[in-house]
């Protein structure tokens, strides 16, 4: 195996100083189904419950009137002198009614996942944020910055102004993403705005660092900026909305501690008891470059000539065509070039001769007009 | 990662994609894609080889992905070789496809390059000056010039 790909440490001026190996987990496979479906499950794990009132509906002693009375035989209402008296009550199809199926603040608001799941979408989003590609799909603006993933000196840890944090982001040529972010700020359609949900806009970078020693202060007033520690990775930062390729900057502690946070493919994690990478199902993805290696081409059986998806043409009536009708019965052919001789022969004989048509005879007309 | 496997992670949703018509063709705005359709063969994401024309302030430039860049390096990455505004068509599109597909770079791009090129020459272009409009019927005869 070639040597293992190395990740430079940037400073914050941007300038790469020391490398470091690239962690086993930025190379574990991806896998969007899992990522999506963990995703849709622990995005529900937050909700808060919620009802309608237990005695909606149902704060009326309504009746029915039995049969008889020419009305439904729906609770009705008692009682004179308003207009609610006499009005049909309790049914889902009543106005004032409770509602079908009344919701209850039991129903079941959380998703179980398996850990093992919930590990591999964590590790499999970890790996998207190492490519690029999916970066620059998911929206980030990175074009301008060095590399990715993108680790800056341990320095940026001790940060307690966001003004470093500022002139960090800059250096790095990574402050064009939050700039997008701010620019994203809109108003919330809806009724989020009088729930505290009042503007929504894009996420920014994820700063994932190993110690807090005034980082977390630094940056969390950028719009857009996330930080986490890197024990503590969570999906729902590392792809929103279940979408790949989230920009992570990483402090130098915090990527080196990443193959003892998540194992590597043969060494078990320190901080995940017996827990060990998922393997890809095959090591080159490149199924292209796989089939035109020397290694495949040379064991394949040459290729054979080519074969004709229908080995006859279309279909033909012999009744109609000609050509296949002489193919199928070739004394069709005397038949039919008989016939026309024998047509020709006929004209070409003497026209007959023309029968001029006599008057009646007398002992005919006679009798035509016998009286 | 393997570029077709890139494709498959990104053609479901991704940033860049324009789903305007419903039933019409999917586009896509990234840069680096030289026909704007969503397509692996045209995406500017996905594949490790990709030609980005663009006009910089009357300069075309065509910025490509170098092939022996690390698949981490972002700005790096990329090479940029510009087209001096005062070189004309033919000589545009010669350096245009001189740079890329001449040298086996893309060459299933040479087409698509080419195109981009031209439109943007054209749209440098100073538009023709309408003709002065002609007089008719009746304000023609009572001016006579």
């Amino acid at each position: 195996m070639a040597s293992r790909p190395t990740v430079n440490v940037h400073s914050a001026a941007g300038k790469a100083s020391t490398s470091l190996p690239l962690p086993a987990v930025l190379t574990a496979p991806i896998r969007l189904d899992v990522v999506q479906q963990v995703h849709k499950s622990i995005a529900k794990n937050k909700r808060q419950a919620y009802a309608v009132s237990e005695k909606a509906g149902h704060q009326t002693s309504a009746e029915s009137w039995g049969t008889g009375r020419a009305v439904a035989r729906i609770p009705r209402v008692g009682g004179g002198g308003t207009h609610r008296s006499g009005q049909a009550a309790f049914g889902n199809m009543c106005r004032g009614g409770r509602m079908f199926a009344p919701t209850k603040t039991w129903r079941k608001w959380h998703v179980k996942v398996n850990q093992n799941q919930r590990r591999f979408a964590v590790v499999s989003a970890l790996a998207a944020s190492a490519l690029p590609s999916l970066v620059l799909a998911r929206g980030h603006r990175i074009e301008q910055i060095e590399e990715v993933p993108l680790v800056i000196e341990n320095e940026a840890e001790a940060y307690t102004k966001t003004k470093q944090a500022v002139a960090l982001l800059k250096g790095l040529h990574a402050y064009a993403d939050v700039v997008k972010v701010s620019n994203s700020r809109k108003l919330r359609a809806g009724k989020g705005k009088w729930r505290n949900r009042r503007h929504r806009q894009r996420r920014g970078p994820l700063v994932v660092y190993n110690e807090d020693n005034g980082i977390v202060k630094a940056f969390r007033n950028l719009p857009g900026v996330e930080l986490v520690n890197v024990r503590r990775l969570n999906l729902l930062q590392l792809a929103p909305g279940g979408h790949l390729g989230r920009f992570v900057i990483w402090t130098q502690g915090a990527f080196g501690l990443l193959d003892e946070v998540f194992g590597t493919f043969d060494k078990a994690s320190v901080y995940k008891k017996d827990y060990i990478l998922p393997t890809a199902k095959i090591t080159n993805p490149d199924v292209t470059r796989l089939i035109n290696s020397d290694e495949i081409q040379s064991v394949v059986r040459p290729a054979g000539p080519a074969t004709q998806k229908r080995p006859w043409t279309q279909k033909k009536n012999p009744l109609r065509n000609k050509a296949v009708l002489f193919r199928l019965n070739p004394y069709a052919k005397t038949l039919r070039r008989q016939e026309i001789l024998k047509q020709e022969r006929k004209k070409k004989a003497a026209p007959k001769k023309q029968v001029k048509p006599r008057s009646a005879g007398q002992p005919f007309l006679d009798t035509l007009f016998a009286p | 990662m393997s570029n077709d496997l890139q494709w498959l992670l990104l053609r479901r949703s991704n940033a860049y994609i324009v789903k305007r018509v419903p039933e019409g063709p999917v586009f896509s705005k990234e840069p680096g894609n030289l026909r704007n359709l969503h397509s692996y063969k045209y995406s500017g994401l996905a594949n490790s080889k990709t030609i980005d024309v663009k006009d910089d302030n009357g300069t075309i430039k065509i910025v490509t992905r170098k092939t022996k860049a690390s698949p981490h390096a972002v700005k790096s990455a990329y090479g940029t070789t510009s087209i001096r505004p005062r070189s004309g068509t033919r000589r545009a599109l010669g350096i245009a496809a001189a740079s890329t597909a001449k040298r086996g770079y893309r060459p299933d791009l040479r087409t698509a390059t080419l195109a981009r090129v031209s439109a943007l020459l054209a749209a440098q272009r100073e538009p023709k000056q309408a003709p002065a409009k002609k007089l008719r019927g009746k304000k023609a005869k009572a001016l006579p010039v």
